[in-house]
């Protein structure tokens, strides 16, 4: 059902989109977002291990996209399954290693990781990344020769966002999903239920790679273009901001977080100018501090309030995970 | 008629300086139930983690069930038939009571690990089963779809004696099982482990509570300061010196 209500909302963008202010092409780069976003949640959300290196798989997926454009083929199929292949061995590293530690030292430990591929980027490999710069000078993204843009990579994205979401789901309700539940719960319990706890972080891992490997892709075929920005700490920053805005672990929650932060971004920010930053500080600290649940639990809360005033008083829906 | 299903072999380990355990030996066996007391700091706790792959003995082998547990990781233990029973009731907090029993019933199902991401659990009527009725084993089938933390520290025991009884281990390690209980949680916990253990599952209980370890046990082992002291049944312990010098003498209730 909610899968449902998702790819409507979705696949309906660009109609409703321009009529509350978004312009052309905002709509797809959100839901660009909402793909890494999801994926983080599968990590975050359900292992509860706080990642701020994942902008490095954004980031290093954007460049492989991006270099197979310029030097192999404008076919976007070939430069994504790339794109995903090489991130997915990264991956399974950079997992191996920051996993031996938990809590602040594993946060650390990313972001330290992040931090060498940003510099990775603009040092030795600035060959390849065309440093400073950004990779410039790509093709028109193609797919079977037609050039392949602005609606296409919407209804590619909006498609992509829908299945991400749905697989997010299907895990979140497998036995998989329970343990990976279960190592934000208690790890010593299910070492002790003889489960191999090493083996399902680093599965989480991966996965919310893979997604970030996907949105990473995606974003240089929506925009022929790979900024530096992509792998810097900021990145990975702005996507936990964006999962706590909209209630980490709900999976949904942090793709409405996603739309928000690019929406108050590129569109709220006209109204408020220089000040827009400190405005979004001032929103996120409100929510840690008086709605850790982010928008969604604020969701239900108002659910319950409008419930409790219409019915009998009675109305303890018990909020889910 | 029965043969040792645990070997514990001139075990020690040592903390720095500290001697823990020292040139242990013991034998459990098979659908018994053992019980190790001892002072505090005696070493009964570090003996349970030995067992368990926690910690690695400096010296020594520990046999279970023909094999070998050294440089074996607690979840291959676990899936040997040694399940654990902490000193603070060690449950999953934040999930339903069903989904505490649901993870160890997948886990012996599974294996330690299974990428079964797509799997409905609802269509694994087996795995349902074995977990609800391993609720209703403990009297907990009344609550399935609370959260645990919920719970009293005695139902939480119970929850957790649940989450190993799913597992049907082979040999069962509780490591003060009535601590930290009020008198009427520690009876019904007592009653608990009396149903429990007419099923031969063998049991290794750590109790500070005398009354508990004479009712229980077929056999006992008294440690103090890392090493075995006496050992026998319940009326050979009771009544020998040692053991009263160094552990009833100095402690009475
Ligand atoms: N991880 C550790 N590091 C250092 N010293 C330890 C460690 N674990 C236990 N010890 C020490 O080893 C000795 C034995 O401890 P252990 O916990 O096994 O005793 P115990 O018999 O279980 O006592 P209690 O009845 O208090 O639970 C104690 O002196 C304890 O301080
Ligand atoms: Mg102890």
């Amino acid at each position: 059902m909610p899968v449902i209500v998702f790819a409507v909302i979705a696949l309906t963008m660009p109609f409703w989109f321009p009529l509350v202010g978004g312009y052309a092409g905002l709509d797809t780069k959100i839901l660009i977002w909402a793909i890494f976003a999801i994926g983080f949640d599968i990590l975050l959300g359900f292992t509860g291990y706080l990642s701020f290196g994942h902008a490095a798989f954004f980031g290093v997926s954007a460049y492989v996209t991006g270099l197979m454009l310029l030097h192999y083929s404008a076919n976007i199929i070939p430069a994504m399954i790339a794109s995903v292949i090489v991130t997915t061995i990264i991956a399974v590293m950079v997992g191996f290693l920051t996993l031996r530690r938990s809590g602040i030292y594993f946060s650390i430990l990313t972001l330290a990781f992040g931090e060498m591929f940003y510099a990775a980027a603009l040092s030795i490999f600035s060959d390849w990344t065309g440093g400073d710069n950004g990779l410039t000078g790509l093709p028109t993204p193609e797919l079977f020769s037609m050039p392949f843009k602005e609606n296409n990579v919407f209804y590619l994205v909006a498609v992509l966002a829908i299945i991400g979401y749905y697989i997010a789901r299907r895990i979140g309700n497998s036995p998989f999903g329970m343990m990976l539940r279960a190592v934000k719960s208690n790890q010593t319990r299910l070492e002790f239920t003889g489960l191999d706890v090493k083996k399902y972080k680093l599965s989480a891992f991966v996965i919310s790679a893979i997604y970030a490997s996907v949105a990473g892709s995606l974003m240089v075929i929506y925009e022929p273009y790979v900024a530096t920005e992509f792998v810097h700490w900021s990145t990975s920053g702005k996507l936990v901001i964006m999962s706590v805005l909209g209630g980490v672990g709900t999976l949904f929650g942090p793709m409405i977080g996603a739309a928000f932060m690019l929406y108050f971004e590129n569109v709220i920010s006209a109204f408020l100018q220089e000040q827009w930053l400190l405005v979004l500080g001032l929103v996120f600290m409100f929510i840690v501090i008086f709605l850790p649940g982010g928008f969604v639990e604020g969701a239900q809360r108002l659910k319950r309030a409008i419930a409790g005033k219409a019915g009998d008083g009675n109305a303890s829906k018990g909020a889910s995970e | 008629m029965t043969k040792p299903i645990l070997d514990v072999s001139r075990v020690s380990k040592s903390f720095g300086g500290l001697r823990a355990l020292q040139d242990v030996n013991l034998q459990v066996m098979e659908g018994s139930i053992h019980s190790l007391i001892g002072p505090n700091g005696a070493g009964k706790s570090t003996l349970l983690n030995v067992m368990t792959g926690l910690l690695q003995p400096d010296e020594g082998t520990i046999t279970f069930d023909g094999r070998t547990l050294q440089n074996v990781t607690p979840h291959e233990i676990n899936q040997y038939g040694i399940a654990k029973v902490f000193q603070t009731p060690a449950i999953f907090p934040e999930m339903t009571l069903l989904e505490n029993t649901l993870i160890p019933a997948f886990a012996r199902r599974d294996g330690s690990f299974r990428a079964n991401l797509f799997e409905t659990p609802e269509h694994a009527h087996e795995v349902y089963e074995q977990a609800e009725e391993a609720l209703a084993e403990v009297g907990l089938q009344d609550h399935m779809k609370q959260e645990a933390r919920y719970l009293s520290r005695g139902d939480k025991r119970r929850l957790e004696l649940a989450i190993c009884l799913v597992q049907k281990p082979k040999l069962l390690l509780l490591d003060e099982p009535t601590a930290g209980m009020a008198r009427h949680e520690t009876e019904s916990t007592i009653q608990l482990l009396k149903q429990i253990s007419s099923k031969g599952m063998t049991k290794v209980i750590v109790e500070h509570d005398m009354s508990v370890v004479f009712s229980l046990s077929d056999r006992i082992t008294v440690l103090a300061q890392g090493q075995i002291i006496a050992e026998g049944g319940p009326d050979e312990v009771r009544g020998n010196p040692k053991v009263i010098e160094a552990y009833l003498g100095e402690e009475q209730e």
